[in-house]
């Protein structure tokens, strides 16, 4: 009897290493698409950390329901989408303007970085209807299949949605060039 | 595929392998142009996108986790531990309610003991003096302080275990079987019993307990309240 109970003891703290192996692979794989994913939905690097978090922990709660490692994605972003959704009911937070805080990202040359800031601020003003679906092709490479799905949309509604998202961002960046030229000329 | 639906294609999806765009690309070296327009486009956004993730995110997300599965942890031995220490004061609560449930009812023992002895006790035609009683009666530290009545025999006997005194005494119809049982924790030394030939009593006192058997029609009551009134014990 105690040897059973032993037995089952060991192979419960061996469930356990295996899902905590489990949880930090996940974690190291996808934390950045996620935090990225959070990042452009909020739209607020703090409160994106916060839901991340949240999201993470959701997820090791429930890792046992994820089968499937491949769906590990799709499962975490409708994990966060949730609790971005669950912060609503919460409480509304008093969100920064993506122009007013700087999104520093060092690595590249200033004009390079001049320009992203200004795709950055662009992205950021196209309401949230046609930016998440755009953030999911441009940084999850999501076809448009895939992103019906995921948001739970027709592919007609998500197709309509990229192409005026696309058509949005090209009219802002051609009118920001043109005041450039003016200011400039 | 007109030139609409071309471009709405391409916006939609820059990266789109419809047969019909392909097609039309190939055509035209202005489509071309503007497919790569479209995919430097979305580079750039893709660039753009990649914000810098907090360094200590990956550490925060592992730590929090290991917090978190160890306060449940703890939360799972308070819980074993409180059902432990449950089923542990189920076990003493019952057991103590069934050693109550256990105790010897000492009116039915005595009535049980006359039976047993049979008339060995109640024919002996002795002529026990107060004071022998009272040197007998003195092991439980009493003593009687008036004469009794005539005692036809007075003994030590074995009362479940513990030495009693037994006696038989003059009673108003007969005779009547009279145990001084000192106190045990496992006797219930209250109320009364009758099977179909005798009644009991007992009695709780100071030091001991009395216990008055009689055959039905004796008058074991007054015996009872008699003995009651007439024993002492030291303090």
């Amino acid at each position: 009897m105690f040897s059973r109970k032993q037995n089952s003891q060991a192979s419960v703290s061996s469930d356990m290493a295996n899902k905590q192996k489990r949880y930090e692979v996940l974690v190291l794989a996808l934390h950045t698409d996620i935090f990225r994913y959070a990042y452009w939905l909020v739209k607020d690097k703090a409160v994106a950390e916060d839901i991340v978090q949240e999201t993470f922990l959701r997820a090791w709660k429930s890792l046992d329901s994820l089968k499937d490692e491949k769906a590990a994605k799709s499962w975490l972003i409708t994990i966060l989408r949730r609790e971005n959704a669950r912060r609503f009911e919460r409480k509304r937070f008093d969100l920064v303007d993506i122009d007013d805080v700087s999104v520093i990202d060092d690595q590249l040359s200033n004009e390079v970085e001049i320009e992203h800031r200004e795709l950055r601020a662009i992205m950021a003003s196209l309401s949230e209807e046609y930016r998440e679906p755009l953030m999911l092709q441009i940084v999850f490479g999501y076809s448009g299949d895939e992103i019906a799905q995921q948001l739970n949309l027709n592919k007609n509604t998500v197709m309509t949605r990229l192409f005026r998202a696309r058509n949005q961002v090209k009219e802002a960046l051609d009118k920001a060039n043109d005041d450039r030229g003016r200011k400039n000329g | 595929m007109d030139e609409l639906e071309f471009r709405r294609t391409l916006y939609a999806d820059p990266n789109s392998t419809d047969e019909g765009v392909l097609a039309a690309i190939a055509e035209d070296p202005k489509k071309q142009e503007f497919c790569k327009e479209l995919k430097q486009l979305d580079k750039n956004m893709h660039q753009a996108s990649q914000v810098k993730v907090p360094d200590d995110l990956v550490n925060k997300l592992i730590l929090r986790q290991t917090m978190q599965s160890h306060k449940s942890s703890k939360l799972r031995n308070r819980i074993q531990l409180a059902m432990a220490a449950s089923v542990a004061f189920v076990v003493g609560v019952s057991f103590t309610m069934w050693q109550q449930n256990n105790l010897l009812d000492l009116s039915k023992q005595a009535i049980a003991h006359v039976h047993y002895e049979g008339d060995y006790a109640l024919d002996a035609q002795e002529n026990v003096s107060l004071q022998q009683v009272n040197a007998k009666l003195a092991k439980f530290g009493g003593k009687f302080s008036e004469d009794i009545g005539r005692v036809y025999y007075a003994n030590f006997c074995d009362f479940e275990n513990v030495r009693s005194l037994h006696m038989v005494v003059e009673g108003e119809n007969g005779k009547v079987s009279v145990f001084v049982v000192p106190h045990d924790d496992n006797h219930l030394a209250e109320g009364s019993s009758r099977d179909t030939r005798y009644n009991s009593q007992a009695i709780d006192l100071k030091r001991a307990s009395i216990i008055v058997v009689g055959e039905e029609g004796a008058n074991i009551n007054k015996m009872k309240e008699q003995l009651q009134r007439k024993i002492q014990f030291s303090a």
